[in-house]
């Protein structure tokens, strides 16, 4: 058992908040809720020249083998400092999904693209329809329909709530190229162009400012080539990556909510009423120690399902725990934060409590929301096997237990009592 | 980071699992049947199991060879403890092994060491805590039990209450007052109690949880090489016992069993012509249990390692474990009882009762989440030392207490 971050993570995790704190301050992240891509493509080139973009990737793609518990440091950071960026969607939804399925010459061609900052990728998962159906994360929601022409696929339908896409290169696109009675079975992968005259991109006005978008493929012609995966059978490379995203989102909440503790629990000792600071207070330490126990809580889950990915476990439970406990905590905690700030944590021009818990919204809805993580553990413990039942001699002391309220032994214990010397 | 255990941690595991699965018999249900040992023949069975464990060294693997231990570390302890949450095995002196040995480990004497700690790894006596008395619950400081030097011995007087009793005790480990003191907590000190000295008497004091009982003291002699630690300093030792009474993994192995009883009951029973375990409500709280679990699971861990790590690493960041599952309790208990409907009120005789009529005496036991200080307590203590949050200085209690009583 080890508790604590090794050495490397804790360089790693010096260097990464060094970096962020001077190159995305408060007012970095408010100038890009309004830009049209949502990311400085500049920075983007400086954190892919500090290995950000490839470190989960190997190292003959130009990444550092680097193990998801490595990258969880790196997005907790990302969270603490709310840094706006596509690297979810490219290296971690898009690039591990190429690494896990692609062929050798689709990896040899987009894998170092993606870690040099070359190349920026969306997933188009999510369709209108399944995202109001509640089947958003489920196979039976792809319903974009890929028909055969040739060598050629054709594409013609609607992608919703597509992380990125005003930015990406090519767009990672889910689609139906069969019907099954298992809809698992007929789920093909493509990386299409994102700039072919077909797909028509419009950026959604979103709580957090945050680029999610409407992708229209109308009668989008994609090569063979470009399947990524198996024919119909893209479903689960796609969903090991998305565990993996599912993890690093986590991590993310976790940097987020960090910081959150961080300042309240510094505007609860320094901000003054009634001639003492507020912390004095115990409504208002409630607030605090809850965040601090809702924090911890991510913490931990967090890292028992990214170490469990990084042996090579399918670690469905503990991704399906770590998403579910941190989507609802971290709710709580971005509401703690605000309590405590009162005022001046609700405004938007100057607070900075807002900025952090209207992306909390957005983290908590994304790769699956608790409803849908506490579904996905249910089905797991109803895998659980029974559990063995004693096989010691029969004794018979537990029928018709006597529930008495002072136990037997109490007679004789106190009959044993000496009166003072 | 690393949530795995050693090959010889994982063994050591299956030994223990073993043990309980070959001694328990039969007809006990390790998540059903009820824990206490009401009946004398329960009593006598617990302690044989007891010392069964204790001469496999399960008691308190954790302590040297000398003490009675095996001689590893904290881990080991977590491990075993952790399976005997599993197996449902409540030691009548789970207080010796737990909160009375770990602070004579570290403030006996050698003398004390060799007198004390044997007989609690070898299982064959029981240790009860009597710290709380009726004006000292939250406010432990303000004990009252007086001890007063008189020859070769400390002479007792005064109350204990709500001592939780798993059995007859054969020793007590109490915190009197030595000196009259500002601050309070600096004039107290840790005493070691034969439970039949002359002048100890007892009165039941039972609770919807734990059996309890009040405990009085009169001129009750207590030899003065049975003062544990050092004079006047028994507070901030008592402070190091808290440490050692949260270090918990054995409610994570409770926990997981009856999770998995939980979800056998729900895919056994049908409601409406289903498996009860289709019911959304059920499924939530199989949820909510499965998260909870996993959390307390990590919390224990968390805690029992950074414990075993605290001269590398400092003192551990403050636990969140204790609150967590005070917190969790209540609402847990409620929703199951919720779901089963009238059936929930059923105690576990009657022939109509549901899954072992667990849902009633969880909810009953949940109704306190008192012992080691309530919600209010762990959240006073985790604010000002944990967080660092101010307080008002206890010094000040005094007038802030008189200018209540006066008039504007």
């Amino acid at each position: 058992m080890d508790f604590t971050y090794s050495e490397e993570q804790e360089m790693l995790r010096k260097m990464a908040r060094e970096f962020l704190e001077k190159e995305c301050p408060e007012r970095f992240v408010r100038d890009m809720e309004k830009d049209e891509k949502g990311y400085s493509p500049a920075l983007w080139q400086q954190i892919a020249d500090l290995g950000w973009l490839g470190l989960v990737f190997p190292e003959k793609y130009g990444g550092s083998d680097g193990t998801v518990t490595d990258m969880a440091v790196l997005y907790e950071e990302f969270g603490r400092a709310l840094f706006p960026s596509p690297h979810l969607s490219t290296v971690i939804l898009s690039g591990l999904t190429l690494n896990y399925a692609g062929s050798e010459a689709q990896k040899a061609e987009y894998l170092p693209k993606i870690a040099s900052g070359k190349t920026v990728m969306a997933l188009a998962l999510t369709e209108p329809e399944s995202s109001w159906d509640g089947k958003a994360w489920d196979p039976e929601g792809v319903t974009l329909r890929a028909r055969q022409d040739g060598d050629d696929y054709v594409l013609n339908g609607a992608k919703l709530f597509v992380h990125d896409a005003a930015a990406a290169d090519y767009l990672l696109v889910a689609t139906r190229t069969r019907a099954t009675t298992k809809p698992v079975n007929g789920i093909t992968l493509f990386l299409v162009n994102a700039r072919d005259p077909g797909v028509q991109i419009t950026p959604l006005v979103t709580i957090a400012g945050d680029k999610q978008c409407e992708v229209v493929f109308k009668d989008v012609r994609v090569p063979k080539a470009n399947i990524v995966g198996e024919l119909h059978h893209g479903w689960e490379p796609l969903t090991r990556a998305i565990k993996v995203a599912t993890v690093l989102l986590c991590a993310q909440m976790l940097g987020a909510s960090q910081k959150l503790l961080e300042m309240t629990l510094d505007y609860a000792k320094t901000r003054v009423q009634f001639e003492m600071p507020i912390g004095i207070h115990q409504y208002v330490q409630e607030h605090c120690v809850k965040l601090y126990a809702d924090t911890d809580g991510i913490k931990w889950a967090t890292y028992l399902a990214a170490w469990k990915l990084t042996k090579g476990e399918g670690a469905e439970f503990e991704v399906a725990v770590a998403k579910a406990w941190a989507s609802d905590a971290y709710e709580r905690v971005a509401w703690y934060a605000h309590q405590v700030f009162a005022g001046v944590g609700f405004t938007v021009l100057h607070g900075v409590v807002p900025l952090y818990s209207k992306r909390g919204k957005v983290w908590q809805l994304y790769l699956g929301d608790t409803k849908y993580h506490k579904e996905k553990i249910v089905e797991q413990l109803e895998k659980w096997p029974a559990p063995e039942m004693p096989q010691g001699p029969r004794r018979g002391l537990w029928d018709n237990d006597p529930e008495l309220i002072i136990p037997a032994w109490y007679e004789p214990f106190v009959a044993k009592c000496k009166p003072a010397a | 980071m690393d949530f795995g255990f050693t090959p010889e941690q994982e063994k050591l595991r299956q030994e223990v699992y073993d043990f309980f699965l070959k001694e328990l018999p039969e007809d006990f249900h390790p998540s059903l049947s009820n824990r206490r040992a009401n009946s004398l023949p329960q009593h006598e069975f617990w302690m044989e199991l007891q010392k069964k464990a204790g001469a496999k060294g399960y008691l308190a693997p954790g302590w040297s060879k000398e003490a009675g231990g095996l001689g590893l570390s904290d881990i080991e302890q977590g491990v075993v403890s952790e399976m005997s949450g599993y197996w449902g095995a409540t030691w009548p002196d789970y207080m010796g092994t737990r909160i009375c040995g770990p602070p004579l480990n570290v403030f006996g004497t050698e003398e004390q060491k060799k007198r004390f700690l044997p007989p609690i790894a070898s299982g064959e006596v029981i240790w009860w805590e009597a710290f709380t008395e009726p004006d000292a619950g939250s406010d432990e400081s303000n004990v009252s039990l007086k001890a007063v030097p008189d020859g070769d011995d400390y002479v007792l007087n005064g109350q204990k209450h709500f001592m939780t009793a798993p059995g007859p005790a054969d020793f007590l480990y109490t915190l009197a007052r030595t000196a009259q003191t500002t601050p309070k907590h600096r004039g107290l000190s840790l005493f070691l109690v034969d439970a039949h000295s002359p002048g100890l008497s007892y009165r039941p004091l039972p609770t919807m949880g734990v059996f309890t009982m009040e405990i009085f003291f009169e001129n009750v002699r207590v030899p003065k090489n049975n003062l544990l630690g050092e004079m006047n300093r028994g507070f901030y030792h008592a402070m190091v016992t808290f440490e050692f009474e949260r270090t918990n993994t054995t409610t994570g192995g409770g926990a997981k069993r009856g999770l998995e009883e939980l979800i056998q009951f729900a895919k056994k029973e049908r409601r409406n012509g289903k498996p009860l375990i289709e019911d959304p409500e059920m499924r939530d709280i199989l949820a909510e249990r499965a998260i909870e679990w996993q959390l307390n699971w990590l919390g224990g861990w968390r805690d029992a390692w950074f414990f075993k790590e605290r001269k590398r690493l400092g003192s551990p960041p403050p636990s969140t474990s204790n609150l967590r599952e005070k917190n969790a309790a209540a609402p847990r208990a409620e929703a199951l009882m919720d779901n089963l409907g009238l059936y929930g009120q059923l105690k576990r005789n009657s022939k109509y009762s549901k899954f072992g009529g667990m849902a009633e005496s969880a909810w009953q036991t949940s109704r306190s989440m008192h012992p080691a200080g309530t919600i209010e307590i762990a959240k006073v203590v985790l604010a000002g030392r944990g967080l660092g949050l101010p307080r008002i200085p206890a010094k000040f209690n005094k007038e802030i207490a008189k200018s209540l009583t006066e008039k504007e």
